[in-house]
Order: C-alpha cells, then sequence, then structure tokens
C-alpha cells in the first residue's frame, strides 16, 4: 500500500485535532509555567524551625550587638539588640545586610594553601639578617592581633605591622558639649552608631570639611575649607598663626574663624577630631585600660609602623585582610619588599583589595563564618570583649589566617579566644551582658565555663571604669603633601573614607541610589566640563586607572572626590592631586 | 470526506487520544518510593494518635511539617511488631540513625507561601479538608512527582484518580468563605 501525501498530512492533522481533546496541552501549559516561577535559579528560601541567635557584627570596630534571626540554620535577617548598654539596639545598614556577605559572587573560594605554606618556608629560612618577615594585621587589637605579634616574636627578625590605631585611647561623647571634626565622618560609620545617636543631643557638631559630606550636611555648622588648610585652620584656633594666614589658606573669612575660636572658647569642654594641632579639652579623650590577655602573651612583639621599616627589606610579608578594616596603598608597601622574589601571601576573601598584587591569596572564612573577637570602639570608654560568634558554617577548602601564620612561625596555639575569655574571668573586673535575657552581672558571679558558653551564645564584656581616669591625646595622621604643581594634576583629592574599604555590601544600592560613591567612581563639581556617568580616567603621580564619573554640586571646583575603593586608594597614596580627563 | 481521507484523520486522532490519554501520564510523571510503606491507620487507631501529634506546630507558632527521625524512634527505638515495614524502618533508618526522607505529598512549590497555622489555627479548618482521608489510610499512595513543574500528583488524597491542588482550588474555597483573595496573599 502506498502512503500519499496527502494522507499523511491528513493523519498529523487528525493528530492535532486528536491531542486538543486530552490532557496533554494544557498540562504543559500548566508545567511549563510553574516551571518558570520555580526554576532552579530562582532562590528559594530555606526551610525550618524559627530561631533567635545572637552574634556580634565585626564590620567594623563598633562591634554592635546582632540578633539574627534564622530558619533552619539559616540566618534570614539581622536586627539590633535592644537594651544593649553601648549599641543600644541599632545596626548600620552594612550591618543589617551582613549575612549576604558569604554569597558574594567574587568571593575568593580557593587557592594554593600548600604552595603558600611552602613559599612562605621557604621565605622564612632565606631571610637574611637584614630582611624582615612582617605580618601587616589592618584590624589591629584582636585576639588574632595577638596570635600575630606572638609569631613574630617567635620569627627572628618577624615584624608585626599594623596602622597605626591607639586601641588604648578612647573619646567620651558624653563630656562633649563641641565636636569640632575635621573631616572626621562622626556621624558616618566613625563611632558605634547607637552610641553616637543617643550622645548626639548633648554636643554641637561643627563639621570642617572641604565637601559636603554626609556628616557636613547632618552637623550643626559646616565649614567648608580648602582641601588641605585644615592644620593651618587647627593652629590658628590654637593661637599658634593668625587668623588671617588661615583665612588665606582654608578660604574662610577671618571674623569667620574668629567667631569659631570664641565659640569654642565659650561652648566647652570641646573634643577635637581629625587633627594633632589643636588640643581636647580634658576629659573628653580618656585612657582606657587594655583587655586582659594572659601573662604569656605579653611578651609578643610590639607594633611597628609600616613607614619604620627600611626600604627593600621584607622578604615575607602575610597580610591578614580577612575582616574590614584600614587600608595602605600598596605602594606604600611594595617599596618596602625585597627586590628578589619577596613572597606576599594575603588571606582575603575579595580579589579587589591587596589579592591583586600578592603572590597567593588564600581563601578565608567571613562574617558570620567565623569566631573573632571585636576591640573596643573609639568612642567606648571601658575596655570591651565580645565575640562575634559563627552563624553558618565556612565553605571547604577556607583558611584560618591565624593558625596559618602560627604555624608558620612554629607557634604552637590552641583555642586563644578561650584562652583570652579565661584572662578576663580570671581578672574579675567588669560586667557580662547576655543578649538574650538582656541582663548584666559582675564577672566574679560567673563560672568561667559559663562566662564562655555566654559570650559565645551572644553576650559582651563591658569592664568597668578605671578608679581614676587618665588623660590622653589623640593622634592624627599627617595630611598627604602635595608634591606637583597644580597646573599638572589641577584636582585636590578627597577621599570618601569607606566603613571597609573593598567591602562591596551594598553597592548595588550604591549604583543605582547614588547615595554612596558605587566603587571606581569620582565625584566632581558639575562645572568640570564632564557629563553625570560618562567614563574618565583618573590620573596621579601614581599611575591611572579608568573610573565613572558623578557630578555633585556638594564637591566644589578643583576638588575630586574618589570613592574608597582599595583601586583607587592606591593611586592616591602620598599624592594628593589628580587629574581626571574624558576617557 | 473520502473514505481515503477519512481513514487516515480518523487514525491521527485515535493516536493522539491514545498518547495524551494514556502514554503521556506515565511519561510525564516520575514515580519516588516512600522510605517505609507509613500505615497512618494502624497509628491512629492502635496508637491513638492524632494528626497534630506527629505534625505538629512548633513554639513559634510556624508548622513543622513530617515528623524528623527523633519522632519516630520516640517510640520505635526498638521494633513494635514484626511486620517487614518495621523491621525495615528500623534498620535502615533507626539503628543507623538516619534520617528518612519522606516524600511530601501536600508541599507546595517555591512560588506559594502557604501558613498552616492561618488555617489550622485561626480558621479552624480540619486537616481532612485538603488532606482528604489520610489519616486512615493503611497504605501511602505511589508518590508521583511532575517531571517539569516538580508538583505532586497527588494532593488531596481523594479515592480514585489523583487529583492535584491548584490556585483555583484555593480561591474557589476563599470565595466559598467570602475571603479576600489578592495575589499578593499567597505569592508573596
Amino acid at each position: 500500500m502506498n502512503t500519499t501525501r496527502r494522507q499523511v498530512l491528513m493523519f498529523a492533522g487528525g493528530s492535532a485535532v486528536g491531542v486538543l481533546f486530552t490532557p496533554a496541552p494544557w498540562r504543559l501549559i500548566t508545567d511549563t509555567a510553574l516551571w518558570s516561577e520555580n526554576w532552579p535559579g530562582i532562590p528559594a528560601p530555606a526551610r525550618g524551625e524559627i530561631r533567635t541567635r545572637f552574634t556580634n557584627c565585626p564590620l567594623c570596630t563598633a562591634g554592635c550587638a546582632v540578633r539574627a534571626r534564622c530558619v533552619g540554620d539559616q540566618p534570614v535577617e539581622l536586627a539590633g539588640v535592644g537594651g544593649h548598654p553601648f549599641s543600644r539596639g541599632a545596626l548600620c545598614p552594612f550591618g543589617i545586610v551582613g549575612h549576604h556577605l558569604p554569597y558574594l559572587p567574587g568571593r575568593v573560594k580557593e587557592g594554593p594553601v600548600k604552595e603558600a605554606a611552602a613559599a612562605a618556608a621557604d621565605g622564612i629560612a632565606k631571610c637574611r639578617s637584614s630582611e624582615f618577615v612582617a605580618t601587616l594585621d589592618l584590624r589591629p587589637g584582636r585576639t588574632a592581633s595577638w596570635t600575630y605579634r606572638r609569631a613574630m616574636k617567635a620569627i627572628k627578625n618577624g615584624r608585626y605591622v599594623a596602622p597605626s590605631v591607639d586601641t588604648q585611647v578612647a573619646v567620651d561623647l558624653s563630656k562633649a558639649r563641641t565636636v569640632l571634626s575635621f573631616g572626621v565622618p562622626v556621624l558616618d560609620g566613625w563611632g558605634t552608631p547607637g552610641n553616637v545617636n543617643s550622645a548626639r543631643a548633648g554636643f554641637r557638631l561643627i563639621q570642617i570639611d572641604p565637601v559636603e559630606s554626609r556628616t557636613a550636611s547632618m552637623a550643626d555648622r559646616w565649614l567648608r575649607v580648602r582641601p588641605g588648610s585644615e592644620d593651618a585652620l587647627a593652629e590658628a584656633l590654637a593661637g599658634q598663626i593668625p587668623h588671617a594666614a588661615a583665612a588665606d589658606a582654608s578660604g574662610l573669612t577671618v571674623s569667620e574663624i574668629a567667631a569659631l575660636s570664641k565659640e569654642l572658647e565659650q561652648n566647652g569642654p570641646v573634643l577635637v577630631l581629625g587633627s594633632s594641632q589643636l588640643e581636647s579639652t580634658a576629659g573628653t579623650v580618656v585612657a582606657r585600660r587594655e583587655t586582659p590577655v594572659p601573662d604569656e602573651w605579653k611578651k609578643a612583639a610590639p607594633a611597628t609602623a609600616l613607614a619604620s621599616l627600611p626600604d627593600r627589606s621584607v622578604r615575607v610579608l602575610l597580610i591578614d585582610e580577612s575582616m574590614p578594616g584600614g587600608y595602605l596603598p600598596w605602594n606604600a608597601i611594595a617599596r618596602k619588599l625585597v627586590a628578589d622574589n619577596p613572597v606576599v601571601v594575603t588571606f582575603a576573601c575579595s580579589r579587589e583589595g591587596y589579592a591583586r598584587h600578592a603572590n597567593y591569596a588564600l581563601p578565608v572564612g567571613v562574617y558570620p563564618e567565623v569566631a573573632g573577637d571585636i576591640p573596643a570602639s573609639i568612642d567606648s570608654v571601658a575596655a570591651a570583649f565580645r565575640i562575634a560568634a559563627p552563624l553558618v558554617s565556612p565553605p571547604h577548602g577556607t583558611v584560618n589566617p591565624e593558625a596559618f601564620i602560627a604555624a608558620a612561625a612554629g607557634l604552637s596555639i590552641g583555642d586563644t579566644l578561650r584562652e583570652r575569655a579565661d584572662a578576663i574571668h580570671k581578672s574579675g573586673r567588669g560586667t557580662l551582658f547576655t543578649y538574650a535575657d538582656r541582663k548584666s552581672q559582675a564577672v566574679k558571679i560567673v563560672t568561667a565555663d559559663d562566662f564562655w558558653k555566654a559570650l559565645n551564645a551572644g553576650g559582651c564584656w563591658i569592664d568597668e571604669p578605671a578608679a581614676k581616669a587618665s588623660a590622653a591625646r589623640l593622634t592624627f595622621a599627617a595630611p598627604a603633601q602635595q608634591q606637583v604643581e597644580e597646573s599638572e594634576l589641577p584636582l585636590a583629592i578627597v577621599v570618601t573614607r569607606e566603613l571597609a574599604p573593598g567591602l562591596p555590601l551594598l553597592s548595588k544600592v550604591y549604583q543605582e541610589s547614588n547615595l554612596r560613591l558605587a566603587p571606581g567612581r569620582v565625584a566632581l563639581n558639575p562645572a568640570c566640563g564632564l557629563e553625570d556617568g560618562s567614563p574618565a580616567v583618573f590620573e596621579t603621580l601614581l599611575g591611572k586607572c579608568s573610573v565613572g564619573v558623578t557630578l555633585d554640586s556638594g564637591i566644589p571646583p578643583g576638588v575630586v572626590q574618589v570613592s574608597g575603593t582599595p583601586a583607587l586608594l592606591d593611586l592616591c597614596g602620598d599624592g594628593a592631586r589628580a587629574k581626571v580627563v574624558r576617557a | 470526506m473520502t473514505p481515503g481521507r477519512t481513514i487516515p484523520f480518523l487514525a491521527g486522532v485515535a493516536v493522539a487520544l491514545g498518547a495524551g490519554w494514556l502514554a503521556f501520564p506515565r511519561v510525564i510523571y516520575r514515580s519516588r518510593p516512600e522510605p517505609v510503606n507509613f500505615s497512618h491507620k494502624i497509628h491512629a487507631d492502635k496508637a491513638g494518635a492524632k494528626c497534630e501529634d506527629c505534625h505538629a506546630f512548633r513554639d513559634d507558632g510556624t508548622f513543622a511539617g513530617l515528623p524528623t527521625l527523633d519522632k519516630c524512634a520516640g517510640c520505635h527505638a526498638a521494633p513494635m511488631g514484626t511486620t517487614a515495614a518495621e523491621k525495615s524502618f528500623i534498620d535502615n533508618y533507626v539503628t543507623p540513625n538516619r534520617e528518612p526522607q519522606w516524600a511530601a505529598y501536600a508541599r507546595q512549590p517555591e512560588n506559594v507561601s502557604f501558613s498552616h497555622a492561618a488555617h489550622v489555627k485561626r480558621a479552624k479548618m480540619a486537616c481532612q479538608t485538603c488532606h482528604g482521608n489520610t489519616g486512615a489510610s493503611d497504605t501511602l499512595r505511589p508518590y508521583q512527582i511532575d517531571r517539569i513543574s516538580g508538583y505532586s500528583r497527588d494532593i488531596w488524597k481523594t479515592p480514585g484518580t489523583p487529583h492535584g491542588m491548584k490556585m483555583a482550588d484555593c480561591v474557589a474555597c476563599h470565595r466559598g468563605q467570602g475571603l479576600e483573595h489578592s495575589c499578593l496573599d499567597c505569592h508573596k
């Protein structure tokens, strides 16, 4: 029997009609609709018991108390802990989204751990008498910092390098009636948000700032000065130079400076932030006691400033950037490295920082995956000890920088956090505040095990006030020197002080809202001749890179505001001037 | 239409009907065995268990869903009978402390938010309203899952043909009760 084309078409037509009377096409429509709403790319919420757990946020030195709502073992919402004696229930926007950190797309997830350990050991063995093995700790004052100091003590020519942070000086905002800030972001990530907010009504904030920063916009008074003239203004207020000289440098009028001087005189006590040229009134800056440590730790190596190391002297450099902290421009570090094959190992969660320059970038656990303590913040008069207790497990393959550096130095360590907690407990000082019941009790009446357990379940040790508060002095780094003629690099650089350079939390919000400068962006006055959002080239004495331009009328002509991302901070370095040209 | 044309047409209709009604359901669903052929009836009759004894609400008001091994092992630490299902459960799950991976017939897709607390505690609905006679069943029905949507074929557990739960079922019930029904009630 021959099958004709017509018969095939009739069969197909019959099939098409017949299939309409079956559930198949309708089922497929329903199924594909359901599939499109549930395909694997759509994140599904966790299922499980809803629990509340407590920890502390280590994203900055404030270390705010955190209440985590967890579904099963997964934190889904972070909030502050009401009734906390210092953070007072507040949590900043970064802290609120801190549980997103483990899932960042650009996270370093694997690294050559064995190769890095072998290279570090080889470098240490080959270190000559004039060379150093250094650990750069960007977040000094932690228990891990003590381990680094001990490890560097155990190594011949070991040096512990840290940014110049004095962990034993604090400011007492409650004692100040006026806060005179030279560019310090007092209301934007400087101290503990809850403490600053609660003290805010008690002091008048005068912000000296070249640009209309967020703190400047919220200050009681904002005085716009020329970039780099802050010290001249401070010297005039201290009576060291005539007001007229400061007026010439800063762009303020003599009468404005005189009025400011009179106001500081009449409305004391005055807390001065951001300038070492002007003294704060006694009592607003106090010495803070050290959080107790085991006696055997006290023989550790002291902190060394990077600048004090000779150039071309560091053979092995181990950088802990696992916790958000300060940032030293790479050019300042690079010139300290030996010329022939230095070994640089960095412990990082992101490749945006020193991982761009290191020989080895090793993955680390991030908040809230790993335990670590948080030193007391600048505005905490009493010493404190709180642990960022982990809420989730770190991924396989991450490295503990503390264990890595101790092993490289041949230092045997145990549970250092527990040892520190035991030393605090042994001192018998202070109180333990537990978050779940919001109660304080004297450390003396708590057993060592209960103290440790409470710290890991969300708890905070707060030192008792010293019997007699001793005066102290805040020190600030000198402003960068201008090294070139204005005609070559016509723009003065003002760096936005970021909470954590390179930390990409909320960066999408920046890019879409422009509330903060997004990574890789610079802000210029609208009269600069460039278009908003246009690509441009940012150039300093140290190099150049591509940036995006944001036009902001809060930026005066002749100034460029730079987002505090590592790639741009590296270019700023010691140079205070730049130019931005159309790409 | 001549027979030469009619026969191929009708043959096409017949083949499509056969494929659509007989072959398609076998292809679109795949079956998955349950860990144990659990008898709700035995637990209800002999142990006097009620639904909420095993399918409990947590202290925070959320519904715990299927019981975990801890709950089962509370009674079945040692065999409580001589049936094959009992022996299998003890040997494969209780003794090695291995969590049984029960297949949940009524679990909604991720795009739907369903609150047991709202329906059982606030609206005082009986479990049987949605889950049929599950509590009286002596065996578990085959668990069939849609290969494309991932949705269980049988939710209502009514006798006869398996019947899934669609949005129209939810809407019909809400309308019957005179309740608000906006998209965001369930698709949050």
